[in-house]
């Protein structure tokens, strides 16, 4: 089909079928493709692909599309067999088969791939559980190329934030800070060497944007309030853990204004309500249920909500009630101004057909208000930032195409002492 | 150096299919090191002689025609690309038969290597987009028995700017621009095709057209007649590349009668089974005499398409007439055939005639016999980059 079939009249449609789509297909369907044979052949793990200076092996390795454009750290046989130590596992461990490129993710892979994006060798346990929730099929990596082109934020949880160094106050989602960046860029960089996503080719992001830093939870503000946290809300124990999820963008809210929940919850809400447009599919449309917003509160902001006595499920109910659009404007995302949904569907259809809770026909008037999300449970709430500012920061979520996945972080025999030994280094 | 070879869509490199079929067929004399290189873009050749290092290198990787190349390193092929009116990451298709995507990147270092100037770029571009038609049959072309080759004809004022010789000598050697464009073109159908000779293309012979058959038609005063893009409706300030499967190319020296005897010959038995469409090349000389006499091109087809007739009885005693069926030779063919000769062509529209050679009193004239399915002369213009085409003049 030439162009774009979203922008093209019925007659164009017609024309365009008529004079290319049906040959090609009628083509696909009967002519043999010519067989090729074998598999790809890659350098072996240990193989040594480059020997030169840095500049040289920047160049070599930006030019085979193995880098992001910054410079990266060689990966040699010494600083893997560094980041190795500090995994619980060999390094021939397998992690998983990532699409599109259907390569072994393994515990090797994972440890260049951290070498070259700058992260240290201490790294390790959260790089392995990192590429552990990429390869759950709950996650849904193959669709990292769409043409949205949302981002995935990590999210960590547990003492390592602390014994690492990871910020979780001012600036949380700034660059900057080395094991929040550079576990960021591992990110990007795993998703091009081993699952391979590469510009122009497999990644049809239309616009996309830089990988997110990781967002550390401020832990100390959660145990205050007794709150849990985010991978406790996802079902693991207190620990160490992280958390992926993809956005397709987020920003502040600025200036929460209020002594107490009454006052602050419509702001928060109509923020959430602001960031949702054609995502709302992923409530009540392409797999329903899927939406996840992200709420990131400040430490000073859940404190306060918390001394108005709001646990935790507490503020996702009162989100729930009040983050409510015009059941009509809801359609118009899912059947009219967007074409992912065929046959412009009533939520009451969709509620009839057993998609979609009861909450969104509770009558058949168009201006009702209907949820954002399928149940209370489907917002998530962090806690992180500048303690002390009452801005918060609201994420919209790509649904199916990029679940909440959480992963426990298992660390090596010794922890403790490699850890020592490390910070000597 | 980037790589010139052949990577399809879904990953595989076409050299792997190659290394084996090398193998089976027992050539791996000729390309000892086939499929024996880094998967990856590109690769440093670290040599007190680089140049050398990688041309012994690409040869025993089966990736050039026996010729030297010019190594493709990153300098050369960007100079190609930014020559070009492409993005170096737009695909123009898959090279038939083993699918090596034709990115325009890809085509760049595969023309690096055949000597092209980044001038001759946006000419490359268009044969080979000419080539990928599915009207030019390219894997029938890369596979079959026969010799048959692209025959690439340019047309517009891009082929006095870039050189293209459509004068003295214009299909043989001692002019850069015919014999690196059209090197380009068979080394994207050797490198990303995979025609390997034995191993995937099985031309009994060859030609040495399949080195190159690249030249410009004259649009010069010599000539009397509007050129072929524009009789084909572009506008004489256009530049076109014609692609036509050529089959050989036979020198005639004479008149529109041993042309005639030509065409009516054995030579066209393969272009009256599958309907081709053959070149004819006239000299100058010729064309002025006649435009003189008041012919059109119009008229010359039609003259050889009534004189250039094949008699029923050398058909009914040839090879091909004895090894096809019957009921696969076209209707055309056999009604002419019961007439009692068969022209070489089906319609006189079908003759491809251009203008070309030296301006001598002697006239050389060159008939190109066609073969395979289907009928096919496929045109694209060279679109030039904006730098270049702001600066150009039309005829």
């Amino acid at each position: 089909m030439p162009g774009h079939v979203d922008v093209q009249t019925v007659d164009e449609l017609r024309r365009n079928l008529a004079a290319v789509t049906v040959d090609a297909v009628i083509r696909n369907l009967t002519e043999a493709p010519a067989r090729v044979g074998g598999d790809v052949v890659e350098p072996a793990p240990a193989d040594i692909v480059f020997e030169g200076n840095l500049d040289e092996v920047n160049r070599f390795f930006y030019e085979n599309d193995w880098s992001d454009g910054l410079p990266i750290v060689p990966p040699t046989p010494a600083r893997v067999a560094e980041f190795l130590r500090f995994a619980d596992r060999p390094g021939e461990t397998a992690l998983g088969v990532l699409l599109p490129d259907r390569r072994r993710a393994t515990v090797w892979n994972v440890a260049v791939n951290g070498v070259m994006a700058g992260c240290r060798p201490e790294y390790m346990p959260i790089l392995v559980a990192l590429v552990e929730a990429m390869a759950d099929p709950r996650y849904g990596v193959e669709h990292s190329g769409n043409t949205p082109g949302a981002e995935t934020l990590i999210i960590l949880n547990g003492p390592l934030i602390k014994e690492l160094g990871f910020n979780y106050e001012q600036g949380a989602l700034r660059d900057g800070i080395q094991a929040n960046t550079t576990i960021g860029r591992f990110w990007r960089l795993y998703l091009r060497n081993v699952a391979g996503f590469l510009h122009h080719r497999t990644d049809k992001g239309t616009f996309g944007n830089t990988w997110r830093v990781v967002l550390a939870e401020n832990e100390d503000a959660l145990r205050r309030i007794g709150w849990p946290t985010i991978a406790e809300d996802e079902g693991l124990p207190a620990g160490n853990a992280v958390t992926i999820s993809r956005y397709t963008g987020g920003g502040v809210i600025a200036s929460v204004f209020g002594s107490g929940p009454d006052r602050m919850l419509p702001y928060l809400a109509d923020a959430l309500v602001g960031k949702l447009g054609w995502e709302l599919l992923f409530t009540v449309g392409m797999g329903a249920g899927s939406q996840r917003p992200l709420l990131i509160l400040s430490p000073i902001l859940a404190e306060t909500l918390a001394r108005g006595g709001l646990d935790k499920a507490g503020l996702k109910q009162r989100l729930f009630d009040l983050a409510r659009i015009p059941a009509a404007r809801l359609e118009r995302y899912v059947g009219e101004w967007t074409n992912f949904i065929p046959g412009r569907p009533s939520l009451a259809s969709l509620v009839k057909a057993g998609q979609i809770p009861a909450v969104f026909a509770e009558s058949d008037d168009p201006e009702r208000l209907v949820p954002i999300v399928c149940r209370p449970e489907d917002l998530m709430v962090a806690v992180s930032g500048d303690p002390l500012r009452t801005n918060a920061y609201a994420f919209a979520h790509n649904g199916i195409l990029g679940y909440p996945t959480t992963k426990p972080i298992r660390l090596p025999a010794e922890w403790s002492r490699l850890l020592r030994e490390a910070r000597g280094r | 150096m980037l790589l010139p070879a052949g990577q399809r869509a879904s990953g595989e490199w076409i050299d792997d299919t190659l290394r084996a079929r090398a193998e089976e067929k027992g050539l791996l004399a000729r390309t000892p090191r086939a499929g024996d290189f880094p998967r990856q873009r590109v690769e440093l050749i670290r040599d007190p002689d680089p140049a050398g290092a990688v041309n012994r290198l690409y040869r025993e990787r089966g990736w050039t025609d026996g010729l030297p190349i010019v190594p493709p390193t990153l300098a050369r092929v960007d100079e190609m690309l930014g020559a070009g009116p492409l993005e170096r990451h737009t695909v123009l298709g898959d090279v038939e038969p083993l699918g090596g995507v034709a990115s325009v990147e890809k085509i760049a270092v595969n023309a690096v290597m055949a000597g092209c100037e980044p001038a001759h770029f946006p000419v490359v571009l268009a044969a080979v987009q000419a080539i990928l038609d599915p009207a030019f049959n390219l894997r029938g072309v890369q596979t079959t028995d026969e010799n048959v080759a692209p025959l690439l004809i340019v047309n517009g004022p891009a082929a006095a700017r870039l050189g293209v010789n459509a004068g003295w000598g214009a299909l043989g050697p001692g002019w850069p621009a015919n014999a690196a464009i059209g090197r380009a073109v068979r080394l994207v159908m050797n490198n990303l095709g995979g025609g390997w000779p034995g191993a995937v293309s099985f031309a009994g012979l060859g030609q040495p057209g399949r080195y190159s058959l690249c030249l410009a038609e004259r649009e010069d005063a010599a000539v009397p007649w509007p050129p072929l893009h524009v009789e084909q409706g572009y506008r004489p300030e256009q530049s076109t590349v014609t692609v036509l499967r050529a089959e050989t190319v036979i020198n005639v020296t004479g008149g529109l009668d041993e042309l005639a005897s030509v065409m009516g010959s054995a030579a066209s038995l393969f272009g009256i089974l599958h309907g081709g469409k053959p070149g004819v090349i006239l000299s100058p000389f010729t064309a002025r005499r006649l435009a003189g006499e008041g012919w059109t091109r119009a008229d010359v087809r039609r003259e050889l398409h009534a004189r250039g007739r094949l008699s029923a009885e050398t058909w009914r005693r040839s090879w091909l007439h004895a090894t096809v069926r019957a009921s696969d030779w076209p209707r055309w063919a056999r009604a002419a055939a019961e007439e009692g000769s068969i022209p070489a062509v089906e319609e006189p529209a079908d003759i491809t005639l251009i203008v070309a050679g030296a301006d001598l009193p002697i006239p050389q004239h060159a008939y190109c016999p066609s073969w395979g399915h289907p009928p096919c002369r496929v045109t694209r213009e060279v679109v030039l980059p904006p730098a270049v085409r702001g600066t150009m003049t039309g005829p």
